[in-house]
């Protein structure tokens, strides 16, 4: 270390340790303006996480097209499946409830709820949305089944690999492999929410499909986050259809085909329009979007951000006009201090530098106290919160661009509450000693 | 012999409310080492910017100003504050004392100053010997506010003295202290001289001042030998 900063440090700790109650001074009227820049950042980095980190799994990619075809047209599934088969650039995802487990019961969580509620809504979900309507289920009508080790969950055959425009985050084992021959027991990967129901309850290796004709042998091959709150489960088409009837895919109530294509595959768009009308099915039926939700979450957060941030600093900036308050005193009560050190021969650079340093410190020392009061105040906000609200804040973890956003606003505020004083500091005229 | 400092025409000019003054109009001095050099002159004379000049605290307007053979007329802020450090000690008519500071962390100030390091056990021993060497040694641990007015003048002149400066710069050091005490504070001055050091003393006490090798004058921006004092 060189003499000069070894000086700067021993003069600067003199001049904290003089003024104890002034620097603790500061620092409180610095600290709520870091505080709310934390905030902010740690709210909206928060929001955004739990926003945007599952917006891409939920609905694709932007720029995806999708398609959706009607789900009681066997032959428009067929047609489009064929149609997707042996595209690379597209995927068709036909969706029905499957049960799992023992059969012909009611199974554990009836409807595919998420087993982290189970039993909170009371009686059972006998009622079916699908985009063409809601209407009864039909396993509920008739007389009830008894209680069975069974699990019911959304499956989703894929004629191609899905991530591709959905990128699923792999939690443990394996992703299906779409390039080896189809497998007799179909290879099924679950999402997180059904790995829960598996990890919790035993159930037979017994796959029951709505409108299947013998049950398979499914083969748990891997967990993956998918973004969706209920149990589902994906599995290669080709495996699927060997135990089903044709046209036995997608035949009962509340299932669906989707079509996931790249932008560049405007060519399948047509001749998939053209063969599902030729199949029987209307033009108007067939809707295509192209995905942008990411884009517009994230515009509206920026915007959210910067109206908080603005308001954050407003009052980080009272906060700096505190530091340049007490930073101003502090110098004209030093003027002889510091006109003697440099008449004794300190650089006038080095005094300016201790003072700046001063309030960087001060600033520095706020910004951590207020990212410590804000990542204990998340700590404790399941506590708080309770109920339902602990759930959502159980995984949080503090931000760390709220850390870096803190920290920036303490120097920042160190520095400009800290300028104009160590100006001053330099200024001083060295014959000021003489005239006192 | 090379003088110690060699001041030659030297002028300054200071901006006032109104028309600049010519505070300075070339002034000519000559100190040795080991000399003592008192300066007489009525309030407002310009002898504190004469001394201000000398001690780097500020440049003059016009002359040449050497240190040993340096010119040093003209010199960056950076390298008088080095100067200030290593060739000058200072000593004002108020003590400057900081009162959160021991008596010994006061002197030690001259030696925490950012111009080369010491390390604490060095500079303990070199406040301690500059305390002893002003005859308050015991008192290194007292702070400001518990000392005598003369106390802490001798501590502001072992803070001058800690470095061993080639020059003592002094204004008016006994103005703020009584007869008995400003004479023992100019004593102490003129011992360090005994060590080669050369003192400038500013005063307005002829009896100080007699105590010193030379007495100037200054009068109409000019330094010229002070007339002998009629014996009463
Ligand atoms: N910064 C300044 N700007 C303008 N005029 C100044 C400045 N400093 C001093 N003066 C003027 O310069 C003159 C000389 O001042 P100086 O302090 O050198 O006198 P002095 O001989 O030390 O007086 P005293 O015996 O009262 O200390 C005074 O008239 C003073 O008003
Ligand atoms: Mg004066």
């Amino acid at each position: 270390m060189s003499g000069r900063l070894r000086s700067a440090l021993i003069i600067g700790g003199q001049g904290i340790r003089a003024r104890k109650l002034r620097t603790f001074l500061s620092m409180i009227s610095l600290f709520l303006g870091v505080l709310a820049v934390v905030i902010v950042q740690a709210g909206s980095e928060i929001v955004q996480r739990a926003s945007i980190a599952d917006i891409e799994l939920q609905s694709g990619k932007d720029g995806t097209h999708q398609m959706y075809v009607g789900g009681q047209d066997p032959g428009a599934l067929t047609t489009a499946l064929d149609t997707v088969r042996d595209r690379p650039d597209a995927v068709a995802l036909s969706s029905g409830k499957a049960v799992i487990g023992e059969p012909n019961v009611t199974p554990i969580n009836p409807g595919g709820s998420s087993f982290d509620n189970l039993g909170s809504r009371p009686g059972r979900v006998d009622v079916i949305c699908d985009q063409t309507g809601c209407y009864p289920d039909p396993s509920s009508q008739g007389a009830p089944k008894p209680n069975g080790k069974a699990i019911e969950l959304r499956l989703n055959a894929m004629t191609g690999d899905v991530r591709q425009f959905k990128p699923y985050r792999q939690e443990s084992g394996q992703w299906l492999d779409f390039a080896s021959a189809p497998s007799l027991a179909p290879r099924i990967v679950l999402n997180k929410k059904a790995a829960v129901g598996f990890a919790r309850y035993q159930v037979p290796a017994q796959l029951h499909i709505d409108g299947g004709t013998s049950d398979p042998t499914p083969q748990i091959v891997g967990v993956v986050d998918d973004g969706s709150y209920q149990p589902e489960a994906y599995v290669r088409v080709d495996e699927l259809t060997n135990w089903l009837p044709a046209g036995g895919l997608g035949s009962s109530r509340g299932s669906s085909l989707q079509v996931l294509m790249s932008p560049g595959a405007a060519d399948l768009e047509q001749t998939l329009r053209a063969r599902l009308v030729a199949a029987g099915m209307k033009a108007e039926q067939i809707n295509i979007n192209v995905v942008q939700s990411k884009q517009r979450i994230e515009s509206q957060l920026a915007l959210m951000r910067w109206i908080f941030l603005g308001m954050a600093a407003l009052v980080l900036l009272i906060g700096v006009a505190g530091i340049l308050n007490v930073g101003l005193a502090t110098v004209g009560e030093r003027v002889e201090e510091f006109a003697l050190r440099r008449a004794v021969g300190t650089p006038r650079m080095l005094l300016a530098g201790i003072v700046l340093a001063e309030t960087l410190l001060t600033g520095l020392i706020t910004a951590a106290a207020a990212i410590g009061a804000s990542a204990l105040a998340l700590r404790a906000a399941p506590t708080l919160a309770g109920g339902r609200g602990a759930s959502y804040f159980q995984d949080l973890t503090f931000p760390w661009q709220a850390g870096v956003a803190g920290v920036i606003a303490g120097l920042v505020a160190g520095l400009l509450g800290g300028a104009i004083p160590a100006i001053r500091a330099a200024r001083i005229p060295i014959a000021t000693v003489m005239r006192a | 012999m090379t003088p110690l400092i060699q001041l030659t025409g030297i002028t300054k000019t200071l901006k006032g409310q109104s028309e600049p003054r010519t505070i300075l109009a070339g002034v000519d001095l000559t100190v040795h080492s080991g000399e003592s050099v008192a300066i007489l002159g009525r309030s407002g004379s310009g002898k504190s910017t004469l001394l201000s000049l000398i001690g780097l605290f500020d440049r003059p307007d016009g002359g040449q100003y050497l240190l040993g053979d340096r010119d040093i007329t003209k010199l960056s802020e950076r390298r008088s504050a080095a100067l200030r450090s290593a060739e000058f000690g200072f000593v004002f008519q108020r003590f400057f004392l900081l009162k959160h500071l021991t008596a010994a962390q006061n002197v030690a100030m001259a030696l925490v100053n950012g111009q080369g390091w010491r390390s604490r056990r060095k500079r303990k021993a070199l406040v301690l010997a500059a305390l002893e060497q002003v005859g308050i040694g015991h008192l290194a641990k007292h702070k400001p506010p518990r000392l005598s007015g003369g106390e802490q003048q001798r501590v502001a002149i072992a803070r001058a003295l800690v470095r061993e400066p080639r020059i003592l710069l002094a204004d008016e050091p006994t103005g703020a202290l009584d007869t008995e005490t400003g004479n023992l504070v100019v004593d102490v001055l003129r011992a360090a001289t005994e060590r080669g050091c050369g003192l400038i003393l500013v005063t307005h006490d002829r009896d100080h001042a007699d105590k010193m090798g030379r007495v100037l004058r200054l009068n109409d921006g000019l330094l010229a030998p002070a007339p002998q004092r009629v014996p009463a």
